[in-house]
């Protein structure tokens, strides 16, 4: 008798706190916005999906603590996150993205991987209003994809990703003028992987001979190698002043620790941008101690360690690429606001119109770590920062901006 | 709506694909170069609409002509081998193919855009499809007619002369041997036919995804060639096309909102399937009760 009594109030009580907090949900909110999120959740890279959600949910919630997105009509709107998982598989974003299209979000953050935004940018309408042109008519803001000037691709794309030239460019420069007894570069690249295979042959490579280096030769490994002996030796053969690796953490790792087997000495080591993060450090810590990385995310500001806090709480670690997911959002919570987007069944077209305008318009945005310049191209020059490894952080090394 | 349109491209382009391995099948050769095959129809068809500015229709035949010739060519060596050795043959083949294409660089500058394949960064911008006013139900009507047409072909194929020799060489081909077959012909024009029909779907593919690369085409691509004939069973066409539904629509789609899960689950029910309906998801015991009850209603109907 006691125990069903027990039962009968604990139900009371649990239909009166869904009434209560339902009544509270609805009186701060009036709709709810939509925003898709995609990117790789399983396979090698499945921690930067994990990542951009965790990051996304976070800054949704600070979002909808503020008191939602201020809407059209004036109206408040709860934001609301859906993340589906691509596998890094152009195949797969192609699907994912018709169906967040349609359905009932007004923009996609997203994705992941290089190889599956150039399809499905492709997929995209190039040029607005082309009435000859029946590529899809949706906004799409990449947070992580940052092989070198894709958004060209479609008037619907745009990107919050760092200009690698740019970065490796000031790096290159900084690095001659605080070492200039250094004169030879070696590289190694993670061939098959269209960000490290691009990063190095068009941005590395050249600007390390931009900056006055002598480039004697580049190793080369796949995404799925476990085995780096060969590379490492023509690395150690080479005896070059500077190591610059274009690889992400899980072949980095590998090549790190057979460098440190077969003891290669070097004065500097440099590593690809997408490797300043804590997979690095979980991975080959103590191999990879003092690799210089130009990082567009560094927890400097008080905002930037807003971010990664909130991030944490979905499991997520903040990085260049995660961060942009949080920058992303906050981003669309002005574009929406600025173009009265009303989040209503019947206007998510004209929504996604509006909202693809406002991001075309930005001149400027306020990222995590400073002011970050938009172009005409969709494509954004990110202030960025050199940290080194250091035990189980990144620290800074160098503020070029300062 | 644009979604389930996608979704019926997907299944149409993975059925082609499913058949090209099924031709093959029959002869009892497991290819695990379709994917191969299929990078070929894709890249000659694409430069052809990219470069050449033809239109698709004649690019994908000559595309499909092309991985004809490549998997006839295949075909004769891979006679020497059978079983597990023909698979590891077939894998280096595809492999070969695959990593072909990652160092092949062939572009042409056109306004001031350089556009054609170019090695490991893929090749962007086939966008024949949206260029030319193509919907999305459009495409998805294209690709079912090519799907169908596929289907027609091995269908007939399968119920001809020319069928029973394939199967009879499947089923052992020592005694198809004495029996007066070719077994290097019926082999060979197996792996022509099966690497026409990838090179075709191939085309379509590379039209559908706008930008292939070399990893388009690895051995994920390959194994699921081979996964739908043998999951819907190879006595007929169908349960190739109920297999690709299972996969595509199903294991991928329906429970993509599983997340990490999913390839767990994708994993665990396929050899669920596979242990419970050995024969296929469309096994010939499946076929005959699927007739016997249309025979069935037709004599209730006229009594």
């Amino acid at each position: 008798m006691i125990v069903k009594r027990f039962y009968l109030f604990a139900g009371a009580a649990a239909v009166a706190l869904t009434g209560v907090s339902g009544t509270a949900l609805a009186q701060k909110f009036d709709r709810e916005v939509h925003i898709a999120g995609f990117g790789a959740k399983s396979g090698v890279v499945r921690s930067f999906g994990v990542n951009t959600e965790g990051m996304m949910r976070a800054a949704a919630d600070k979002i909808n603590a503020g008191g939602g997105i201020k809407l059209g009509d004036g109206k408040m709107g709860k934001v609301v996150v859906t993340f589906y998982d691509d596998r890094c598989r152009a195949e797969e974003g192609i699907s994912v993205i018709r169906r967040i299209a349609s359905g009932k979000f007004v923009v996609a953050v997203g994705p992941t991987c290089s190889n599956v935004a150039e399809p499905l940018f492709g997929i995209l309408q190039k040029t607005v209003d082309d009435k000859s042109d029946s590529g899809l008519q949706f906004p799409i803001f990449t947070d992580t994809a940052i092989k070198g000037g894709l958004a060209k691709i479609s008037a619907w794309a745009f990107r919050n990703v760092p200009n690698e030239t740019e970065m490796y460019k000031n790096l290159f420069a900084w690095v001659k003028k605080k070492w200039p007894n250094l004169k030879t570069v070696y590289g190694g690249v993670e061939e098959d992987f269209a960000h490290s295979r691009f990063t190095w042959y068009k941005v590395m490579d050249k600007q390390a001979k931009a900056a006055g280096f002598k480039v004697l030769g580049r190793a080369k490994w796949l995404l799925a190698d476990t085995n780096f002996t060969t590379q490492v030796r023509a690395m150690k053969k080479a005896k070059a002043d500077i190591i610059s690796i274009s690889s992400h953490p899980f072949t980095l790792c590998g090549l790190l620790k057979e460098m440190r087997r077969q003891r290669v000495k070097y004065k500097v080591l440099i590593g690809l941008t997408s490797s300043s993060s804590m997979e690095t450090l979980q991975g080959c810590a103590r191999q990879a101690k003092g690799i210089i990385i130009p990082t567009s995310f560094a927890p400097v500001t008080a905002a930037a360690k807003e971010a990664s806090a909130g991030g944490a709480k979905y499991k997520a670690s903040a990085d260049l690429h995660s961060a942009a997911a949080w920058e992303n959002m906050m981003v669309l919570k002005q574009v929406m606001e600025s173009k009265g987007v009303m989040a209503k069944a019947g206007t998510i077209q004209a929504d996604r119109r509006k909202i693809r305008d406002g991001l075309a318009a930005l001149k400027n945005t306020q990222g995590l770590i400073g002011s970050i310049k938009r172009h005409k191209s969709g494509e954004a020059t990110k202030p960025f920062v050199y940290v080194h490894a250091q035990g189980k952080e990144w620290k800074i090394l160098h503020d070029p901006n300062k | 709506m644009d979604f389930y349109f996608g979704m019926l491209q997907i299944v149409g382009l993975h059925t082609i694909l499913g058949l090209s391995a099924y031709i093959i099948l029959l002869t009892g050769q497991v290819s695990m170069a379709q994917a191969g095959f299929m990078s070929i129809g894709a890249y000659i068809a694409g430069m052809l609409t990219v470069l050449a500015e033809m239109h698709l229709i004649p690019a994908m035949l000559i595309g499909g002509v092309a991985a004809a010739l490549v998997a006839c060519i295949v075909g004769f060596p891979a006679l020497r081998v059978k079983g597990l050795m023909l698979v590891v043959a077939t894998i280096a083949f595809g492999e070969f193919i695959r990593i072909f294409w990652f160092n092949f660089d062939y572009q042409i500058s056109r306004g001031g855009v350089k556009l054609g394949p170019e090695g490991g960064e893929g090749f962007k911008q086939i966008r024949f499809f949206p260029e030319n006013g193509w919907s999305t139900l459009d495409v998805a009507i294209f690709i079912w007619v090519v799907a169908g047409a596929v289907i027609a072909a091995v269908w007939w194929m399968d119920r001809s002369r020319a069928g029973k020799v394939l199967r009879a060489v499947g089923e052992d081909d020592l005694a198809a041997q004495s029996a007066g077959i070719n077994l290097t012909v019926v082999k060979v024009s197996a792996f022509t036919a099966g690497g026409f029909i990838a090179g075709l779907g191939g085309s379509v593919y590379a039209h559908y995804t706008t930008h292939i690369e070399h990893l388009n085409f690895d051995i994920v691509m390959a194994t699921f060639a081979i996964i739908y004939p043998i999951l819907g069973g190879l006595s007929n066409v169908f349960g190739t096309i109920l297999a690709v539904i299972f996969v595509q629509v199903f294991l991928l789609e329906v429970l993509r909102p599983l997340g990490d899960l999913r390839n767990l689950l994708f994993g665990a029910m396929i050899i669920v399937v596979m242990n419970f309906m050995p024969h296929g998801l469309f096994s010939a015991q499946v076929a005959s009760r699927i007739k016997g009850v249309f025979s069935g209603r037709k004599e209730g109907a006229n009594a």
